[in-house]
């Protein structure tokens, strides 16, 4: 969703022939421009339009209808999905769950992996494998991660337990997954250990695009390392820690994998998100229309989110990102 | 030592002390990461009953028949090849129809050019999960179930967004006076496309194809609907069956997902260069 | 970005792509599969002694049968479910498939995706049980058969209840709760629960209702969509003075039924004293943990004081295999194989099934399946399992709401309710 920075096509303006001819070839080479645009694009605009539109536009129209998924929905209902929606308990806890996966992946889990990224910056030995060893979980899939920490959280005869109780704290009697008070942190801890590497990575990044004589000017100016850090590093990292709070979010919103496979959002709903209430109703209780309504709102939320972001977050970084590829060229 | 070099030995003695806590916050993170992982690692040789007794120690018995077992049933290198198979189809026709547009969108002025490109973006906000239904009724419609080509399609088709916002970042910083020089040279469009323009891209390409594979390599619920017939299963899939299957030898299930683990992390090695520098190249770009 | 004209134009390129949906949805179906000679069958024997027996009979009717192949897909329960919702919205189910009967085998029948096989298996399925058949047969229709009947019952720990000097399995509610007090009192975890999957929780509420109104209330609300009437609140009521007493072992709520330490395992490996489940559950013990041998018993789900329901009258069910709409009859000819007394007495010998075919019996010999069998023979009055005798968003209401009731986290009157908003609003 970039700004357009080229307003030109290449390649114009070239040669300087009498007008008519002039014209005569720019109309050819407009008409062959045209082809290769709609013989490049087209491949891509059918596979999009007919397996990510097509689907998506046909949930849209379903979450109008009272439609248990047999033949063609018929029972048009207008809005009903979307009001019963907005007065589901389920679906009203998972927003405010969702909201706080939100909430402890942007204030818990993004610091940790900033501070982890601080620490790897600084010259230290075995940097490189430690950055490997980090991003290490990122690559493995949700499902498999889900069955491992089902194991090691099982409770009594899990790793967890056993650990808990080797350190004598075997006397808190931690549920982990299967209680309702504990199962939304354990998963965060997952998440937190799955995810943490990535976005580590981002800001390894981002920190070592900062030039080393601003850190150096800062502290000749007598600025202690907590102030370097504040005052210069902090604002420098800003447009990476907006794109990956941005990726966390977006990722909890539509968080689903993980969950199925560990708690299928239990005990009684409480690690349950949207996108399990939907394959809920969708899958086991043939509430199509209503699944898909859930959906939908999944989508706008995503949606919005993402518009507002960009409008008002992100803007300033892109007007950056444009500048300095101003400045490159 | 003399006294002069006393306070620098003081500063050392600091630097040596905080060089030593940040190696202890590292290991403990890193034990955070390995211990799970070993864990499974260890476990698998051990037998179920001796699991629950001894869930730390070395085995007592190193029993590699969980191990062994799987590795000559077939079954797992089957969901292997399948799981490579589709990664790389999928990288395939990922990268191919994203790369043909991104270089429409990058280097074309045209009207709708931005609408069209908006509506791809706007992709990256539709969760699999909404259009897997309607989806599914499709795939059924033009024959594609128990077919590799009904998770391939759809996984490329979802793969686009990201794939051509990277791509097209990186096509547009490709000078134009290249493209002049080249069309003056007598080269076609395409022609510039397909021998200037996409090896210059090579390192862009090699990270939205490691993207793409890891994607496909950890798709659950496509696959799971797609194939009814093990004979295309994929690796989390078959993890998932045989946890139901298998379900009270916890020792033998911890044996198949440090097996379905493996092929992850050695590919990870290998490519983590594509990976990461990928990864943090769209980031800090937006 | 151009908001404005975005969204006009992609709504209507996508309207008009949905429009083009519409007749290649309808063209779906009855073209492929058929051909006569292969068959696919799915179902879920993933586990023994399914697993080992499914793929032997298929092999012997194969031998009898030159020329015919039964492609099996077993699945594991869960995804089997997710499988089945995706492939009847798709509008085709495969030749021969897994079914429980009852609500969701009704609304496949009603998007007519379900064979009728009434006439073809008039001349033998009187060899078959009535009551293994009746969650197949509506209208007079049957349209499926069955492999396995039964019924649900305490299974408990003999050696667990003399040591806390219980000298008689309970014959009343009153008699049973005293009982799980005398348990906890005894240092024993009374009740093993897969408190995860939420249909093990389910037993409970719907027993206790069968208890207070009977069977014939069960049938009365599943017609008129009120579960508020006094017998499902009272179940409610009653089961909340079980959980009150937290009779439950550690973990429950995210327990499994089948897995390392999940229900079956706990009871099978002696460390609780009673669960609630169906006939399978001494084989699933076994598969699980180690098995607690002559020291299992079984008794019926007591009466409630004061209610109307009999102790004889049953709740339960049992796995039976539907024909697809587009199926061959060579799939009902392998039913009928697979319903054979022969077949039959190998399912009940290896001791995880009951009989359904007349003459199978001589095969049990297990004495507590026999007493299961038996109380099953002389049920006054038979239901089948909620979620599965309901339509599926009931159902699943059902497991959703007791689930929340066994957590603490819903009132009785509060379950009433919302499973008979879920019923109405179907």
């Amino acid at each position: 969703m970039a700004v357009s920075v080229r307003k030109s096509a290449p390649g114009r303006d070239a040669a300087s022939a009498p007008a008519r001819h002039r014209r005569a070839a720019r109309s050819r080479r407009r008409l062959r421009e045209r082809a290769t645009i709609a013989a490049f694009l087209l491949p891509a605009l059918v596979l999009f339009a007919a397996l990510v539109l097509l689907p998506v536009v046909f949930a849209l129209y379903t979450s109008l209808f009272r439609w248990g998924g047999f033949g063609w929905p018929d029972e048009f209902v207008g809005l009903d999905n979307f009001v019963r929606l907005f007065q589901d308990e389920v679906f009203l806890g998972d927003l405010w769950r969702g909201f706080v996966l939100i909430a402890l992946s942007v204030c818990v889990q993004l610091p940790f992996a900033l501070a982890m990224a601080v620490l790897l910056n600084q010259r230290l030995r075995g940097r490189a494998f430690y950055r490997l060893l980090f991003f290490a979980p990122y690559v493995l899939s949700e499902v498999i991660t889900g069955v491992l920490f089902t194991m090691i959280f099982a409770p009594d005869s899990g790793l967890a337990d056993h650990i808990m109780d080797a350190v004598g704290l075997g006397g808190l009697g931690i549920g982990w997954f299967a209680s309702s008070s504990t199962v939304l942190p354990t998963v965060f801890l997952v998440m937190t250990w799955k995810y943490f590497g990535f976005h580590m990575i981002l800001y390894l990044a981002g920190l070592q695009s900062i030039p080393k004589d601003v850190l150096e000017a800062a502290s000749i100016d007598g600025a202690g390392a907590w102030q370097r850090f504040r005052y210069v590093t902090l604002p420098l990292l800003g447009p990476t820690i907006r794109i990956s709070a941005f990726l966390s979010v977006i990722g909890a919103i539509q968080l689903f994998d993980l969950i199925w496979v560990t708690t299928a959002g239990g005990p009684v709903h409480s690690s349950e998100t949207m996108a399990v209430t939907m394959f809920q109703f969708g899958f086991k209780r043939y509430q199509v229309g209503y699944a898909s309504a859930i959906s939908v709102v999944m989508f706008l939320i995503s949606f919005v989110f993402a518009l507002f972001y960009q409008r008002y977050v992100l803007r300033r970084d892109l007007e950056g990102a444009v500048t300095s590829m101003r400045g490159r060229r | 030592m003399t006294p002069t070099t006393a306070p620098s030995s003081a500063v050392r003695l600091r630097s040596r002390l905080r060089g030593l806590s940040m190696h202890a916050i590292i290991w403990v993170v890193g034990a955070m990461i390995v211990v799970p992982l070993l864990y499974a690692l260890v476990s698998g040789f051990k037998s179920t009953s001796e699991l629950s007794g001894n869930p730390f120690g070395l085995p007592r018995q190193w029993v590699t028949a969980n191990y062994t077992e799987l590795l000559a049933s077939g079954t797992f290198w089957r969901q292997v090849a399948n799981s490579t198979v589709i990664a790389l189809a999928t990288m395939l026709v990922t990268v191919a129809v994203s790369a043909l547009a991104a270089y429409v969108f990058a280097r074309f002025a045209f009207r709708g050019r931005e609408v069209v490109f908006t509506l791809f973006a706007i992709g990256l906000m539709f969760p699999f999960a909404v259009a897997i239904l309607p989806l599914f009724i499709l795939l059924r419609t033009f024959g594609l179930l128990d077919n590799p080509l009904g998770v391939i399609l759809p996984q490329a088709a979802f793969g686009l967004p990201m794939t051509v916002i990277v791509l097209r970042g990186f096509f547009r910083n490709v000078p134009a006076e290249l493209e002049e020089a080249a069309i003056i040279d007598g080269c076609s469009a395409f022609g510039f496309f397909w021998r200037i323009l996409l090896p210059m891209a090579r390192p862009a390409l090699a990270t939205v194809s490691v993207l793409a594979i890891v994607t496909s390599w950890n798709n659950f619920f496509l696959p799971l609907l797609v194939f009814t017939q093990p004979d295309w299963w994929t690796i989390p899939v078959g993890v998932q069956q045989f946890q139901g299957q298998y379900a009270q030898d916890t020792a033998r299930i911890l044996a198949y997902v440090v097996l379905a683990m493996a092929p992850a992390l050695a590919f990870y090695t290998v490519a983590e260069r594509q990976l990461i520098g990928g990864l943090t190249a769209g980031a800090t770009k937006g | 970005m151009g908001t404005a004209p975005l969204s006009r134009r992609t709504f209507l390129a996508a309207a008009g792509l949905a429009g083009l949906s519409a007749p290649l949805l309808s063209a779906c179906g009855g073209s492929d599969g058929s051909s006569g000679k292969t068959i696919e069958w799915w179902n879920i024997a993933t586990t023994d002694p399914g697993k080992t027996l499914w793929p032997q009979a298929v092999k012997e009717y194969q031998a009898a049968h030159p020329g015919v192949t039964i492609k099996q897909n077993p699945m594991e329960n869960d995804a089997y479910k997710s499988k089945m919702t995706a492939q009847t919205a798709s509008g085709k189910l495969p030749d021969l498939f897994h079914t429980w009967g009852g609500g969701v085998l009704k609304q496949q029948v009603d998007a007519g995706l379900v064979r009728d096989i009434t006439d073809d298996v008039k001349p033998w399925i009187g060899n078959l049980s009535p009551i293994a058949r009746q969650a197949y047969e509506f209208d007079g229709k049957t349209y499926a058969i069955p492999y396995d009947i039964g019924m649900v019952g305490f299974w408990y720990n003999k050696a667990h209840f003399d040591k806390a000097k219980i000298d008689k399995p309970p014959a009343t509610w009153a008699e049973f709760l005293e009982d799980v007090r005398k348990l906890k009192a005894a240092g024993i975890t009374p009740i093993a629960l897969g408190g995860k999957e939420k249909w093990p929780g389910h037993y409970y509420w719907a027993y206790l209702a069968i208890r207070v109104g009977g069977v014939a209330a069960v049938q009365e609300a599943s017609k008129t969509n009120d579960f508020t009437t006094d017998p499902f609140v009272q179940a409610g009521r009653h089961l909340k003075e079980l959980v009150d007493l937290q009779p439950f072992q550690n973990g429950f709520l995210g327990a499994s039924y089948s897995s390392t330490d999940g229900q079956a395992a706990q009871m099978g490996n002696g460390k609780t004293a009673m669960e609630l489940m169906g006939q399978w559950a001494p084989s699933v013990q076994r598969d699980m943990g180690e098995g607690i041998g002559d020291d299992l018993g079984f008794f019926p789900f007591p009466a409630v004081e004061g209610g109307s329901g009999a102790v004889t009258e049953v709740f339960g069910g049992g796995g039976g295999n539907a024909v697809g709409r587009d199926g061959p009859d060579i799939a009902i000819d392998f039913l009928k194989f697979f319903a054979s007394v022969d077949n039959d007495r190998k399912r009940v010998a290896s001791g995880g099934y009951l009989p359904i075919a007349k003459g199978a019996e001589s095969a049990l010999t297990d004495p507590n399946l026999r007493t299961v069998w038996e109380t099953l023979n002389k049920a006054t009055g038979f239901q089948q399992f909620f979620d599965q005798a309901f339509p599926p968003a009931v159902g699943q209401e059902v497991n959703d709401q007791v689930a929340a009731l066994i957590a603490g986290k819903a009132a009785p009157e509060q379950v009433a309710q919302a499973v008979t908003q879920a019923a109405k609003g179907q």
